[in-house]
């Protein structure tokens, strides 16, 4: 029993070490979220504080449950006040907290969008192309299929920093600068080399015996491919495709550089843009892009956390 | 009919064929988007060269001027070994330390929800949390300052990204306290992997708590610390989106680290050749760097291969 107790003390010590560092780690985010609701005066009245619109809905709420007839005046679009009272006083509340996000969104949604198209091209494009590639290096052996796979692989070798510059003249010449094409093909050549290298390992560790019975089945290489192979790797597709969305995702530098009439940005050059130049001195509606950015990778990862974590527990990542 | 029959290859060849037209695509991309690059890096770096102007050989001139003339080259080696020490550091024990506090959990379901939580940041785009940063945190009302105020330490307010004096080491500090979701469930990994007989042999000879963190589980993460080692000094090396955002090298050059003078000289200064010599040598550095790491760090699977 004491051994009990004493292990839940332990652990009750080990939570409070860990919840301090997250605590720490998240406050930033917690301010942006809060702040995101908060208009400009009021961040100048008081920086630590809590949006004045919600603390209004929840009274509003408050007075609307216990049915008692008190008038709030809310703040409109425009800046008149406007007297209403219960659920009417609580939704115009809400009305006026999220005017940073109504602001934003106008802005933002273009942005959504071309991050949307270049993040889904660019990973169909890694995935096909690198386990195509992994599966032809993996399973077959044909004259310069080595030299191939070091070809591939060499790549890796050469840093960001190094093809920056000229990768930006390449695509300039090809006259590819303001496309989507500017981002996909590039991401997509670089993207495909880290995919080609982890599938080929995936590929590799498939027993001989499952390709021997489903030839003896009478399927070819491609129904192989397709039916046996592409399955069994899913965990490791998936977790590919993440590592890819979120390094386009992330990206700022490349979409800033090949943008240069700025139509086609996406998140991340985006919200730099709009940081330093519509939204540089209105807070509520920088706050709010940031949180609205920030919803589709929380989208992503409800759905793909255990894969992810599974992925990367299970030891493919050292060196 | 009879030249149907016999066709124009053998197997073995078509077969081949095949092989390399499934191939094509990739292979087409990557020369087109890497390897012409790379080849352009370095050619070019001889070059005096515009874009949209014609370019002029110039020699060994671009890599003179870096080495010897350019009078940043200097103070932005220093600033990027700076920063990219501090990165190491903080990057090879905060995460191990969570890590290791969340691994020592009893229960199943409380570690998972732990490790959840520091992934929870990483759904924010990079980009947003610089500019956080930038702007909440560092800025002349942001939340450091107004900390002081409210301490009643305004002696020490001040524009943290733009007085000189502290632009560098507010920096390195953006993202305290540099605990990354993704490091933790690497080391994470590999503290699980640990054998259950390395475990409880050290258990009785007598080694646990802090004695057990050093000679037990830091050489048993040794591989993953490599990687996070390797990958952090890359990125510190090349990596300059995050000095773009924060303070564009400035103020003066108090934070300008090569590869950001590269950017500049590429794009707003037109001086192609001269970026691509910098890109060259940050090159050199990373190849350098990256030898020397694998030759002087063994991992485990090594260790256990030689044990």
């Amino acid at each position: 029993m004491t051994g009990d107790r004493q292990r839940r003390v332990r652990d009750l010590a080990l939570m409070l070490c860990i919840g301090s560092f997250g605590v720490l780690t998240l406050v930033p985010f917690a301010f942006t979220l809060n702040n995101s609701f908060r208009a400009n005066y009021e961040l100048d009245h008081a920086f630590f504080g809590f949006p004045e619109n919600l603390t209004g809905l929840a009274r509003a709420a408050v007075a609307a449950i216990s049915g008692s007839d008190a008038v709030f005046s809310v703040e409109t679009d425009t800046g008149e006040l406007v007297e209403a009272t219960g659920w009417d006083a609580a939704g115009r509340y809400w009305h006026a907290a999220t005017k940073g996000y109504r602001v934003s969104w106008g802005s933002l949604r273009p942005y959504m969008i071309n991050t949307f198209i270049v993040c889904g091209a660019t990973t169909l494009g890694v995935v096909t192309l690198g386990s195509i590639s992994a599966y032809i290096l993996s399973r077959y052996r044909f004259f310069g299929s080595r030299l191939v796979f070091y070809f591939i692989i060499g790549t890796m070798m050469f840093p960001a920093a190094l093809t920056l510059v000229p990768s930006f003249v390449v695509v300039r010449n090809l006259g590819l600068l303001n496309t989507y094409w500017a981002m996909v093909l590039p991401y997509i050549a670089g993207g495909q080399v880290f995919a080609t290298f982890v599938f080929k390992g995936f590929f590799d560790g498939l027993p001989e015996e499952l390709f021997e019975s489903a030839r003896i089945d009478g399927a070819g290489h491609f129904r192989i491919y397709l039916d046996i192979v592409l399955p069994l790797s899913k965990p490791v597709l998936s977790v590919v495709a993440i590592m890819n969305i979120l390094g386009t995702w992330n990206n700022f530098l490349w979409p800033f550089i090949v943008n240069t009439d700025g139509r086609y940005h996406v998140i991340a050059s985006g919200l730099y843009v709009l940081a330093t130049t519509t939204f540089a001195q209105n807070y509520s509606s920088l706050f709010a892009a940031y949180m609205t950015a920030s919803i589709p990778l929380l989208v992503l990862f409800t759905y793909a956390t255990r894969p992810f974590v599974r992925g990367v527990t299970s030891g493919a990542f050292k060196a | 009919m009879s030249n149907r029959s016999r066709p124009l290859f053998g197997y073995r060849a078509r077969f081949t064929l095949t092989c390399y037209a499934l191939l094509a695509v990739q292979m087409t991309l990557l020369v087109v988007f890497v390897y012409v690059p790379v080849f352009w890096a370095f050619s070019k770096s001889f070059f005096k060269f515009e874009v949209g102007s014609e370019s002029r050989f110039v020699g060994f001139a671009n890599y003179a001027e870096l080495l010897f003339r350019d009078p940043t080259t200097l103070p932005s080696l220093l600033h990027m070994l700076f920063l990219t020490a501090f990165a190491v550091c903080v990057r090879l024990s905060v995460p191990l330390v969570v890590a290791k506090l969340i691994h020592s959990l009893s229960r199943e379901k409380s570690r998972y929800l732990f490790r959840l939580l520091f992934l929870v940041p990483v759904v924010v785009p990079g980009v947003a949390v610089q500019l956080i940063w930038y702007g909440m945190i560092y800025n002349d009302r942001g939340m450091l300052n107004e900390l002081l105020r409210m301490a009643g330490l305004e002696e020490f307010v001040r524009g943290w990204l733009s007085d000189p004096s502290t632009a560098l080491v507010a920096v390195a500090f953006v993202g305290f306290p540099w605990v990354g979701g993704f490091e933790v469930l690497i080391y994470y990994a590999g503290l699980s992997s640990i054998p259950e007989s390395v475990t409880e042999a050290a258990l009785l000879e007598g080694c646990t708590g802090i004695q057990k963190f050093f000679r037990i589980d830091i050489p048993m993460v040794m591989s993953q610390l490599k990687l996070i080692l390797i990958l952090t000094i890359i990125a510190g090396v090349q990596s300059f989106e995050g000095l773009f955002i924060l303070t564009k090298g400035g103020p003066g050059f108090r934070t300008m680290v090569p590869g950001l003078w590269m950017y500049f000289n590429a794009f707003s200064f037109q001086r192609m050749g001269y970026a691509c010599a910098i890109g060259v040598c940050l090159f050199f550095i990373i190849l350098g760097l990256t030898v020397l790491n694998m030759r002087y760090f063994r991992s485990t699977t090594e260790l256990e291969g030689r044990g």
